[in-house]
Protein backbone atom coordinates (compact mmCIF):
# COMPACT_ATOMS: atom_id res chain seq x y z
CA UNK A 1 0.00 0.00 0.00
CA UNK A 2 2.56 2.42 1.10
CA UNK A 3 4.53 1.48 -2.06
CA UNK A 4 1.61 2.25 -3.95
CA UNK A 5 1.00 5.59 -2.89
CA UNK A 6 5.11 6.50 -3.14
CA UNK A 7 4.82 5.46 -6.98
CA UNK A 8 1.91 7.74 -7.27
CA UNK A 9 3.50 10.54 -5.39
CA UNK A 10 6.79 9.89 -7.46
CA UNK A 11 4.52 10.32 -10.77
CA UNK A 12 2.74 13.38 -9.36
CA UNK A 13 6.21 15.01 -8.74
CA UNK A 14 7.15 14.25 -11.94
CA UNK A 15 4.62 15.66 -13.69
CA UNK A 16 4.55 18.99 -11.80
CA UNK A 17 7.83 19.31 -12.16
CA UNK A 18 7.46 18.79 -15.90
CA UNK A 19 4.73 21.36 -16.51
CA UNK A 20 6.72 23.62 -14.51
CA UNK A 21 9.58 23.23 -16.91
CA UNK A 22 7.07 23.12 -20.08
CA UNK A 23 5.67 26.68 -18.56
CA UNK A 24 8.89 28.09 -18.36
CA UNK A 25 11.03 26.99 -21.02
CA UNK A 26 8.71 25.72 -23.62
CA UNK A 27 9.89 28.46 -25.73
CA UNK A 28 13.43 28.14 -25.00
CA UNK A 29 12.95 24.50 -26.13
CA UNK A 30 11.77 25.80 -29.73
CA UNK A 31 14.46 28.17 -30.28
CA UNK A 32 16.77 25.20 -29.33
CA UNK A 33 14.51 22.70 -31.90
CA UNK A 34 14.91 25.42 -34.23
CA UNK A 35 18.82 25.77 -33.84
CA UNK A 36 19.31 21.65 -34.12
CA UNK A 37 16.94 21.15 -37.02
CA UNK A 38 16.25 23.01 -40.57
CA UNK A 39 13.75 21.17 -41.81
CA UNK A 40 10.23 22.16 -40.15
CA UNK A 41 8.26 18.60 -39.73
CA UNK A 42 11.55 17.36 -38.29
CA UNK A 43 12.01 20.55 -35.83
CA UNK A 44 8.72 19.38 -34.39
CA UNK A 45 9.70 16.06 -34.05
CA UNK A 46 12.45 17.22 -32.07
CA UNK A 47 10.99 19.40 -30.24
CA UNK A 48 8.49 16.81 -28.95
CA UNK A 49 10.74 14.34 -28.45
CA UNK A 50 12.87 16.90 -26.13
CA UNK A 51 9.33 17.49 -23.88
CA UNK A 52 8.88 13.56 -23.79
CA UNK A 53 12.43 13.04 -22.81
CA UNK A 54 12.00 16.01 -20.09
CA UNK A 55 9.39 14.32 -18.95
CA UNK A 56 10.73 10.78 -18.59
CA UNK A 57 14.02 12.54 -16.66
CA UNK A 58 12.18 13.97 -13.87
CA UNK A 59 11.47 10.66 -12.48
CA UNK A 60 15.31 11.07 -11.23
CA UNK A 61 15.20 14.98 -10.65
CA UNK A 62 16.72 15.33 -7.53
CA UNK A 63 17.47 19.02 -7.31
CA UNK A 64 21.35 18.83 -7.43
CA UNK A 65 21.54 21.33 -10.36
CA UNK A 66 18.94 24.25 -10.67
CA UNK A 67 15.96 23.26 -12.75
CA UNK A 68 16.72 25.08 -15.86
CA UNK A 69 20.53 24.02 -15.81
CA UNK A 70 18.61 20.05 -16.05
CA UNK A 71 16.18 21.47 -18.90
CA UNK A 72 18.84 22.59 -21.03
CA UNK A 73 20.89 19.28 -20.68
CA UNK A 74 17.99 17.35 -21.46
CA UNK A 75 17.04 19.02 -24.28
CA UNK A 76 20.81 19.42 -25.36
CA UNK A 77 21.57 15.89 -25.21
CA UNK A 78 18.57 15.13 -27.20
CA UNK A 79 19.50 17.44 -29.73
CA UNK A 80 22.72 16.49 -30.09
CA UNK A 81 21.48 12.73 -30.41
CA UNK A 82 19.16 14.19 -32.78
CA UNK A 83 22.24 15.36 -35.32
CA UNK A 84 24.43 12.16 -35.24
CA UNK A 85 21.37 9.95 -35.55
CA UNK A 86 20.79 12.63 -38.55
CA UNK A 87 23.89 13.47 -39.78
CA UNK A 88 25.14 12.03 -43.40
CA UNK A 89 27.39 9.47 -44.05
CA UNK A 90 30.58 12.25 -44.52
CA UNK A 91 29.30 14.38 -42.48
CA UNK A 92 29.25 18.50 -43.31
CA UNK A 93 29.55 20.03 -39.56
CA UNK A 94 32.41 21.83 -39.12
CA UNK A 95 34.25 22.57 -35.85
CA UNK A 96 35.01 26.42 -35.01
CA UNK A 97 38.36 26.51 -36.38
CA UNK A 98 37.30 25.21 -39.80
CA UNK A 99 34.22 27.39 -39.61
CA UNK A 100 36.69 30.43 -39.30
CA UNK A 101 38.70 29.35 -42.70
CA UNK A 102 35.22 28.85 -44.54
CA UNK A 103 34.44 31.33 -47.02
CA UNK A 104 30.39 32.55 -46.29
CA UNK A 105 29.22 31.09 -49.69
CA UNK A 106 25.79 31.91 -48.93
CA UNK A 107 26.85 35.62 -49.20
CA UNK A 108 25.10 36.69 -52.00
CA UNK A 109 22.04 34.68 -52.01
CA UNK A 110 21.64 35.89 -48.97
CA UNK A 111 21.92 39.53 -50.29
CA UNK A 112 19.88 38.98 -52.88
CA UNK A 113 17.19 37.40 -50.72
CA UNK A 114 17.42 39.81 -48.59
CA UNK A 115 16.67 37.30 -45.64
CA UNK A 116 17.06 38.09 -42.07
CA UNK A 117 20.14 38.51 -40.07
CA UNK A 118 18.28 35.60 -37.68
CA UNK A 119 17.73 33.12 -39.92
CA UNK A 120 20.99 34.11 -41.41
CA UNK A 121 22.45 33.00 -38.17
CA UNK A 122 20.81 30.21 -37.34
CA UNK A 123 21.75 28.80 -40.90
CA UNK A 124 25.61 29.21 -39.41
CA UNK A 125 24.58 27.78 -35.77
CA UNK A 126 23.38 25.04 -37.84
CA UNK A 127 26.62 24.46 -39.29
CA UNK A 128 28.25 24.19 -36.12
CA UNK A 129 29.21 20.71 -34.39
CA UNK A 130 26.68 19.93 -31.09
CA UNK A 131 29.22 21.04 -28.63
CA UNK A 132 29.67 24.40 -30.03
CA UNK A 133 26.21 24.99 -31.09
CA UNK A 134 24.95 23.70 -27.31
CA UNK A 135 27.61 27.16 -26.42
CA UNK A 136 26.22 29.69 -29.16
CA UNK A 137 22.64 28.67 -27.85
CA UNK A 138 23.16 28.80 -24.14
CA UNK A 139 24.65 32.18 -24.86
CA UNK A 140 21.90 33.62 -26.91
CA UNK A 141 19.60 32.32 -24.00
CA UNK A 142 21.66 35.38 -22.16
CA UNK A 143 23.70 32.86 -19.81
CA UNK A 144 26.87 33.79 -18.31
CA UNK A 145 29.88 31.32 -19.45
CA UNK A 146 29.43 29.81 -15.51
CA UNK A 147 25.98 28.58 -16.50
CA UNK A 148 27.17 27.75 -19.95
CA UNK A 149 29.68 25.56 -18.57
CA UNK A 150 27.38 23.54 -16.57
CA UNK A 151 25.28 22.47 -19.08
CA UNK A 152 28.40 21.69 -21.48
CA UNK A 153 30.89 20.51 -18.90
CA UNK A 154 33.52 23.06 -20.44
CA UNK A 155 35.31 25.49 -17.97
CA UNK A 156 34.38 28.85 -18.02
CA UNK A 157 37.65 30.13 -19.52
CA UNK A 158 36.88 27.80 -22.75
CA UNK A 159 33.11 28.96 -23.13
CA UNK A 160 34.71 32.83 -22.90
CA UNK A 161 37.01 31.87 -25.73
CA UNK A 162 34.35 29.57 -28.19
CA UNK A 163 31.78 32.64 -27.72
CA UNK A 164 34.56 35.21 -28.63
CA UNK A 165 35.24 33.05 -31.67
CA UNK A 166 32.43 32.76 -32.62
CA UNK A 167 31.06 36.38 -32.19
CA UNK A 168 34.72 37.13 -34.52
CA UNK A 169 33.20 34.42 -36.52
CA UNK A 170 29.79 35.83 -36.93
CA UNK A 171 30.76 39.93 -37.22
CA UNK A 172 33.32 39.21 -40.03
CA UNK A 173 30.32 37.41 -42.12
CA UNK A 174 27.71 39.89 -41.16
CA UNK A 175 29.92 42.88 -41.86
CA UNK A 176 30.82 41.00 -45.51
CA UNK A 177 27.51 40.53 -45.71
CA UNK A 178 26.58 44.29 -45.44
CA UNK A 179 29.37 45.26 -47.49
CA UNK A 180 27.72 43.51 -50.74
CA UNK A 181 23.78 44.43 -50.21
CA UNK B 1 3.03 19.83 -25.04
CA UNK B 2 0.53 18.05 -22.83
CA UNK B 3 0.80 15.36 -20.10
CA UNK B 4 -1.61 13.32 -22.27
CA UNK B 5 -0.13 14.08 -25.49
CA UNK B 6 3.22 12.68 -23.64
CA UNK B 7 1.49 9.66 -22.44
CA UNK B 8 0.13 8.92 -26.40
CA UNK B 9 4.00 9.23 -26.78
CA UNK B 10 4.96 6.24 -24.36
CA UNK B 11 2.36 4.61 -25.92
CA UNK B 12 3.62 4.97 -29.59
CA UNK B 13 7.51 4.34 -28.01
CA UNK B 14 6.48 1.11 -27.36
CA UNK B 15 4.79 0.16 -30.40
CA UNK B 16 7.56 1.33 -32.33
CA UNK B 17 9.71 -0.75 -30.19
CA UNK B 18 7.84 -3.66 -30.68
CA UNK B 19 8.03 -3.23 -34.55
CA UNK B 20 11.66 -2.86 -34.25
CA UNK B 21 12.37 -6.50 -32.45
CA UNK B 22 9.87 -7.96 -35.33
CA UNK B 23 11.61 -6.28 -37.82
CA UNK B 24 14.88 -7.38 -36.77
CA UNK B 25 14.18 -10.84 -36.75
CA UNK B 26 13.26 -10.79 -40.60
CA UNK B 27 16.82 -10.94 -41.79
CA UNK B 28 17.96 -14.07 -39.79
CA UNK B 29 14.78 -15.86 -41.14
CA UNK B 30 15.97 -14.61 -44.84
CA UNK B 31 19.44 -15.80 -44.06
CA UNK B 32 17.20 -19.61 -42.99
CA UNK B 33 16.02 -19.30 -46.48
CA UNK B 34 18.98 -18.95 -48.33
CA UNK B 35 20.43 -21.52 -46.25
CA UNK B 36 17.79 -24.01 -46.79
CA UNK B 37 18.08 -23.82 -50.31
CA UNK B 38 22.33 -24.85 -49.91
CA UNK B 39 21.24 -27.61 -47.44
CA UNK B 40 19.06 -28.98 -49.57
CA UNK B 41 21.56 -29.10 -52.64
CA UNK B 42 24.78 -29.54 -50.59
CA UNK B 43 24.45 -31.40 -47.43
CA UNK B 44 28.46 -31.17 -47.51
CA UNK B 45 28.16 -27.56 -46.94
CA UNK B 46 25.32 -28.00 -43.72
CA UNK B 47 28.23 -27.12 -41.19
CA UNK B 48 28.97 -24.06 -42.90
CA UNK B 49 25.51 -23.12 -42.97
CA UNK B 50 24.51 -24.45 -39.48
CA UNK B 51 27.59 -22.24 -38.44
CA UNK B 52 26.01 -19.27 -40.40
CA UNK B 53 22.42 -19.20 -39.04
CA UNK B 54 23.90 -20.05 -35.36
CA UNK B 55 26.19 -16.78 -35.46
CA UNK B 56 23.48 -14.58 -36.69
CA UNK B 57 21.07 -15.51 -34.52
CA UNK B 58 23.90 -15.27 -31.27
CA UNK B 59 24.25 -11.50 -33.61
CA UNK B 60 20.73 -11.02 -33.16
CA UNK B 61 21.06 -11.12 -29.10
CA UNK B 62 24.11 -9.01 -28.73
CA UNK B 63 22.67 -6.70 -31.35
CA UNK B 64 19.76 -6.27 -29.78
CA UNK B 65 20.79 -5.91 -26.32
CA UNK B 66 23.58 -3.20 -27.65
CA UNK B 67 20.51 -1.51 -28.77
CA UNK B 68 18.44 -1.37 -25.51
CA UNK B 69 20.86 -0.97 -22.98
CA UNK B 70 21.46 2.44 -24.54
CA UNK B 71 20.64 5.01 -22.00
CA UNK B 72 17.86 7.25 -23.51
CA UNK B 73 19.23 11.31 -23.41
CA UNK B 74 16.61 11.52 -20.20
CA UNK B 75 18.58 9.56 -18.19
CA UNK B 76 21.16 11.39 -18.71
CA UNK B 77 20.41 14.82 -17.02
CA UNK B 78 23.17 14.51 -14.56
CA UNK B 79 26.11 14.06 -17.25
CA UNK B 80 27.12 16.90 -18.87
CA UNK B 81 26.93 17.83 -22.95
CA UNK B 82 30.83 16.81 -23.38
CA UNK B 83 30.16 13.84 -21.52
CA UNK B 84 27.32 12.98 -22.96
CA UNK B 85 28.36 14.01 -26.48
CA UNK B 86 31.03 11.35 -26.06
CA UNK B 87 29.53 9.00 -24.55
CA UNK B 88 26.96 9.04 -27.84
CA UNK B 89 29.68 9.15 -30.62
CA UNK B 90 31.58 6.31 -28.81
CA UNK B 91 28.00 4.10 -28.73
CA UNK B 92 27.79 4.81 -32.50
CA UNK B 93 31.20 3.86 -33.40
CA UNK B 94 30.62 0.48 -30.91
CA UNK B 95 27.49 0.00 -32.77
CA UNK B 96 28.94 -0.22 -36.07
CA UNK B 97 31.43 -2.77 -35.08
CA UNK B 98 29.16 -5.36 -33.64
CA UNK B 99 27.00 -4.59 -36.65
CA UNK B 100 29.94 -5.62 -38.62
CA UNK B 101 31.05 -8.46 -36.08
CA UNK B 102 27.08 -10.26 -35.81
CA UNK B 103 25.34 -8.59 -38.58
CA UNK B 104 27.39 -8.17 -42.02
CA UNK B 105 29.62 -10.80 -41.44
CA UNK B 106 26.95 -13.57 -41.23
CA UNK B 107 25.75 -11.90 -44.39
CA UNK B 108 28.99 -12.18 -45.96
CA UNK B 109 29.46 -16.26 -45.17
CA UNK B 110 26.16 -16.52 -46.32
CA UNK B 111 26.70 -14.57 -49.62
CA UNK B 112 30.35 -16.50 -49.86
CA UNK B 113 28.51 -19.91 -49.32
CA UNK B 114 25.87 -18.99 -51.63
CA UNK B 115 28.32 -18.45 -54.22
CA UNK B 116 30.18 -21.71 -53.45
CA UNK B 117 26.96 -23.48 -54.08
CA UNK B 118 26.18 -21.64 -57.45
CA UNK B 119 29.81 -22.53 -58.30
CA UNK B 120 29.30 -26.27 -57.76
CA UNK B 121 25.47 -25.95 -59.42
CA UNK B 122 27.93 -24.59 -62.37
CA UNK B 123 30.04 -27.77 -62.61
CA UNK B 124 27.67 -29.68 -62.99
CA UNK B 125 25.84 -27.64 -65.26
CA UNK B 126 27.75 -25.19 -66.61
CA UNK B 127 25.16 -22.62 -67.79
CA UNK B 128 24.84 -21.31 -64.66
CA UNK B 129 27.75 -19.98 -63.41
CA UNK B 130 28.28 -17.68 -66.51
CA UNK B 131 24.86 -16.32 -66.04
CA UNK B 132 25.74 -15.96 -62.33
CA UNK B 133 28.83 -13.96 -62.90
CA UNK B 134 27.04 -9.94 -63.50
CA UNK B 135 25.27 -10.76 -59.83
CA UNK B 136 28.41 -11.71 -58.24
CA UNK B 137 30.31 -8.34 -59.45
CA UNK B 138 27.36 -6.32 -58.15
CA UNK B 139 27.79 -8.21 -54.82
CA UNK B 140 31.05 -7.94 -54.37
CA UNK B 141 31.23 -3.94 -55.28
CA UNK B 142 28.25 -3.24 -52.91
CA UNK B 143 30.46 -5.34 -50.56
CA UNK B 144 33.53 -3.09 -51.24
CA UNK B 145 31.40 0.28 -51.33
CA UNK B 146 29.98 -0.79 -47.97
CA UNK B 147 33.49 -1.48 -46.25
CA UNK B 148 35.17 1.62 -47.62
CA UNK B 149 31.79 3.66 -46.52
CA UNK B 150 31.80 2.94 -43.56
CA UNK B 151 35.59 2.81 -42.70
CA UNK B 152 35.46 6.49 -43.23
CA UNK B 153 32.58 7.14 -41.00
CA UNK B 154 34.59 5.67 -38.46
CA UNK B 155 37.35 7.46 -38.98
CA UNK B 156 35.42 10.93 -38.77
CA UNK B 157 33.81 8.85 -35.09
CA UNK B 158 37.85 9.14 -34.29
CA UNK B 159 38.51 12.13 -35.35
CA UNK B 160 35.78 14.01 -33.40
CA UNK B 161 36.80 11.94 -30.17
CA UNK B 162 40.34 13.47 -30.93
CA UNK B 163 38.69 16.76 -30.72
CA UNK B 164 36.94 16.22 -27.76
CA UNK B 165 40.43 15.18 -26.18
CA UNK B 166 41.33 17.78 -26.91
CA UNK B 167 38.48 20.18 -25.67
CA UNK B 168 39.39 18.16 -22.37
CA UNK B 169 42.75 18.77 -22.03
CA UNK B 170 42.56 22.46 -22.84
CA UNK B 171 39.56 22.76 -20.40
CA UNK B 172 42.23 21.51 -17.09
Amino acid sequence: MGGTESISTGAARQDDLYRDAADNYSSAIARLASAYEADPEKRRDLSQDIHFQLWRSFQRYDARCSLRTWVYRVAHHVAASHVLRERKIFSNLVSLEELEMLPDKDQGQFAADQRSNLERLSVLIQQLKPLDRQVIISYLEDMDAVSIGEITGLSPGNVAMRIHRIKNILARRFHQGGGNE
Amino acid sequence: MTLEKIRQKVRELHAKTRRQLLGSLVVPFVVVGFYGFGMKEFPALQPLFAFAVAWSLVGLYFLNRGMWSAAMPGDAALSTGLEFYRREIERRRHLFRSVLLWSFAPVLLTIGTFILTLAKIGVRDRGIFPNAMPFMVLVVIWIAAYFVIRMREQRELQREIDELNDIERANR
